[in-house]
């Protein structure tokens, strides 16, 4: 047998073999369940409706793709429970949290919907992590009549379904997330204004479509685009993209980005001594903690990103969130997950209907969130038809190795940098 | 115009430099495979191990990623004969090349695993003062880290080849590659050798683990790609050929940025692929590889 026909055999031998273990992995996956929060002291027999815990039930993912990210939101959802059971619950009832383990598959999101709706008869259902797994299970919710509170299925198939019954708890959809630093480029003097731009962006559904909306609305105020290139997932080395980009020498360099090849774009950057005069990244670039330990603390300052809560918010709740967060988990605000804020936000969406109507049902819920403005972590809210917020996102920047709120005036702390400074090296 | 020939000129000197980063990773997959017959799919995961290592010494104690070299090297050798000893040794010999592709994909999951309890997910970056600083001649880039890494593993494969070249242990390894039975008869003790020689393969990728944390951010998923593109560089260079895996490192670095700096990254991986299977149609046993079982 020769060398490659070996080769070949071999290469079958390890496909075949990573076929099994996926099959394996994904029949292991099976529901586990938690329930947190709540009463404590419920006494055996039913109690009558009106003082009976209200239950919400949730699927996240505990395990698997996006088990990192479920654990946020499983976070933010049960310390909300548990904030609000201090204050007394929702009209007077316990809130008690009833937390099932999704897999990051969306076959198990649906069956856990199914379950906790049919078996388990929740009150009220929050969403899971991901678009992926919220379009399944808001389909679930949807057939059963339940308000689908989701703080983390902001892709533009999620609003494609038009449910009346699903709303998204962030300021914006996502691939809208960009916008806030269009509107901040444009709000600009003219002379101020860059007058060339190259585009970055990551082949992924929160990525690129983020970079081509910020792209659409230079073009059409006439900023000339001198580079665009979108690159597969597994570009590790952005260094030959890094080098067109500063040959085509842009003004701004519009960066659609995860978060790997987000850190890798500024390295390669550095290393290459190019430094556009403004810089945004959609993501990556937002985190306080790694995105400094990644790039080097030297290098972040004038970079721009968009977030919805962050620390050192200007939202009313904001403090609170991170004081109750920090005793219940430890480690600092630095620390949290945006995901864990959004969560947290969900919550306080019931707290505010209940307030506002004295009622805590799911007709009540959809009915009252389609109508005005709702204040949370994230900001004020308000939707569309089929659960699309309608509001921006924060502009913030990295001032003196801070991150900082800079645009619309209403958050801003700081004024925006600009041009950005040079690398630190 | 001369904006698009800079561009291409500075692509080519990344995919040197970055050529030999892979060279020091493919070098010990190879000779791996040269002793042992063993393709081994938990080197990119010893990779990530090492820039772990070399991360948690720089983050933990300031020591610096390339001067704690030496240091993981001792640790990356001991494992890599641990390894050999409980996962590859019991495997019998006639169906070992087969098996230990299992065994030492499973070895690759352990070690995953391992990875993500002792640090987590998140991505991790080796990031020295001069992690990101480049040296500007004729106003190309070299990249401090990638020049070092080229460096490096100029030294490392030059010590590879005095070790196999001029040592009666180098003797011993070349002579069971050549035939095991007759070294055995000969007073080689082939179990010994290929325990040395997982060792010596997994020692290699210490140095590049290093290099590969100050260049990439990584976590312990980042050994899939990193495997992936190693098995490419190593068939295109003939297995079990050190000086082949080095060509082909050149090769596939080289092509695949000219690609993305000229045209798209789109189509840098799909081009080395091209390269590869032409190489494969002409001369099936890759660039350097021998059609018997034979020299290193």
């Amino acid at each position: 047998m020769s060398k490659a026909n070996r080769w070949r055999r071999s290469a079958m031998v390890a496909a075949t073999s990573a076929a099994v273990l996926l099959l394996a992995s994904a029949c292991a996956g099976t529901a586990s369940s938690t329930a947190t929060g709540g009463a404590g002291s419920s006494s055996g027999s039913p109690a009558p409706s009106s003082t009976a815990p209200l239950v919400i039930g949730a699927s996240v993912s505990l395990t698997g793709d996006f088990a990192d990210s479920g654990k946020a939101v499983k976070a933010g959802y049960e310390l909300w429970a548990d904030e609000v059971n201090k204050k007394g619950g929702i009209l007077g009832r316990q809130v008690q949290m009833k937390i099932v383990d999704d897999t990051s598959s969306p076959t198990q999101v649906v069956t856990n919907y199914q379950n906790l709706i049919t078996q388990d008869k929740v009150d009220l259902v929050f969403g899971p992590f991901s678009s992926l797994l919220t379009i399944p299970a808001s389909q679930v919710a949807k057939r059963y009549g339940y308000a689908f509170l989701e703080p983390a299925g902001g892709g533009p198939k999620v609003f494609a379904q038009k449910l009346d019954n699903l709303f998204f708890v962030q300021p914006a959809p996502v691939v809208k997330s960009g916008d806030v630093f269009a509107d901040w480029v444009l709000s600009l003097p003219a002379a101020d204004q860059p007058k060339t731009a190259a585009y970055a962006e990551l082949d992924d559904p929160f990525s690129a479509p983020i970079a081509e909306n910020i792209r659409a609305r230079f073009e059409a105020a006439g900023i000339k685009t001198v580079y665009q290139q979108v690159y597969p997932a597994e570009t590790r080395d952005l260094s030959p993209i890094m080098t067109k980009v500063a040959a085509a020498n842009p003004d701004v360099l519009v960066s659609g980005t995860q978060s790997e090849d987000a850190y890798s774009q500024v390295k390669s950057l550095v290393q290459l001594k190019f430094s556009p005069k403004f810089m945004y990244m959609s993501n990556g670039a937002n985190s306080p903690v790694e995105f400094p330990s990644k790039v080097g603390a030297a290098n972040v300052n004038g970079i721009m990103s968009a977030a919805d809560w962050y620390p050192g918010s200007p939202a009313p709740t904001s403090p609170a969130f991170v004081a109750a967060y920090t005793a219940k988990y430890g480690g600092s605000e630095t620390d949290i997950d945006p995901s864990s804020a959004e969560a947290f936000s969900a919550g306080q969406l019931l707290e505010a209907v209940a307030a506002k109507t004295g009622k805590i049902d799911n007709a009540t819920i959809i009915s009252s969130l389609h109508q005005g403005s709702w204040p949370t972590l994230v900001g004020n809210l308000s939707w569309d038809a089929i659960g699309q917020p309608t509001g921006s996102f924060s502009l913030i920047q990295w001032i003196n190795q801070k991150l900082v709120p800079v645009y619309p005036a209403d958050v801003s702390k700081a004024t925006p940098v600009y041009p950005k400074p040079n690398w630190g090296g | 115009m001369t904006g698009s020939v800079h561009a291409l000129i500075q692509g080519v000197v990344l995919g040197i430099l970055t050529g030999g980063v892979y060279a020091l990773m493919a070098s010990g997959q190879t000779l791996i495979f040269g002793i042992m017959k063993v393709v081994n799919l938990a080197q990119g995961a010893l990779v990530i191990l090492a820039a772990y290592l070399s991360y948690t010494l720089f983050t933990s104690f300031g020591l610096d990623p390339l001067l704690t070299i030496p240091l993981t090297t001792v640790i990356m050798f001991g494992l890599g004969v641990v390894i050999q000893l409980v996962f590859l040794r019991p495997l019998k010999r006639e169906d070992s090349a087969q098996l230990s592709l299992l065994v030492t994909f499973a070895v690759a999951l352990l070690l995953e695993g391992f990875m993500s309890v002792v640090w987590k997910t998140t991505y991790r970056s080796t990031n020295t003062d001069y992690a990101n600083s480049s040296w500007t001649f004729w106003g190309i880039q070299f990249t401090v880290v990638r020049v070092v890494a080229f460096v490096l593993s100029l030294v490392a494969l030059g010590l590879l080849f005095l070790l196999l070249n001029r040592t009666k242990f180098g003797r011993a390894v070349r002579a069971t590659v050549q035939n095991p039975m007759s070294a055995e008869l000969l007073g080689v003790e082939s179990k010994r050798v290929a325990a040395l020689g997982f060792g010596l393969g997994a020692a290699t990728a210490a140095a590049a683990g290093s290099v590969y944390g100050l260049l990439y951010p990584f976590n312990s998923g980042s050994h899939y790609d990193l495997i992936s593109e190693l098995l490419s560089i190593v068939v295109l260079g003939g297995l079990g050929s050190v000086g082949g895996a080095v060509i082909a490192a050149l090769i596939v670095s080289t092509s695949s940025a000219v690609v993305a700096t000229v045209f798209s990254p789109t189509w840098s991986s799909f081009t080395f692929f091209v390269i590869l299977i032409l190489v494969l149609l002409v001369r099936p046993q890759g660039l350097f590889g021998t059609v018997e079982r034979g020299a290193l």
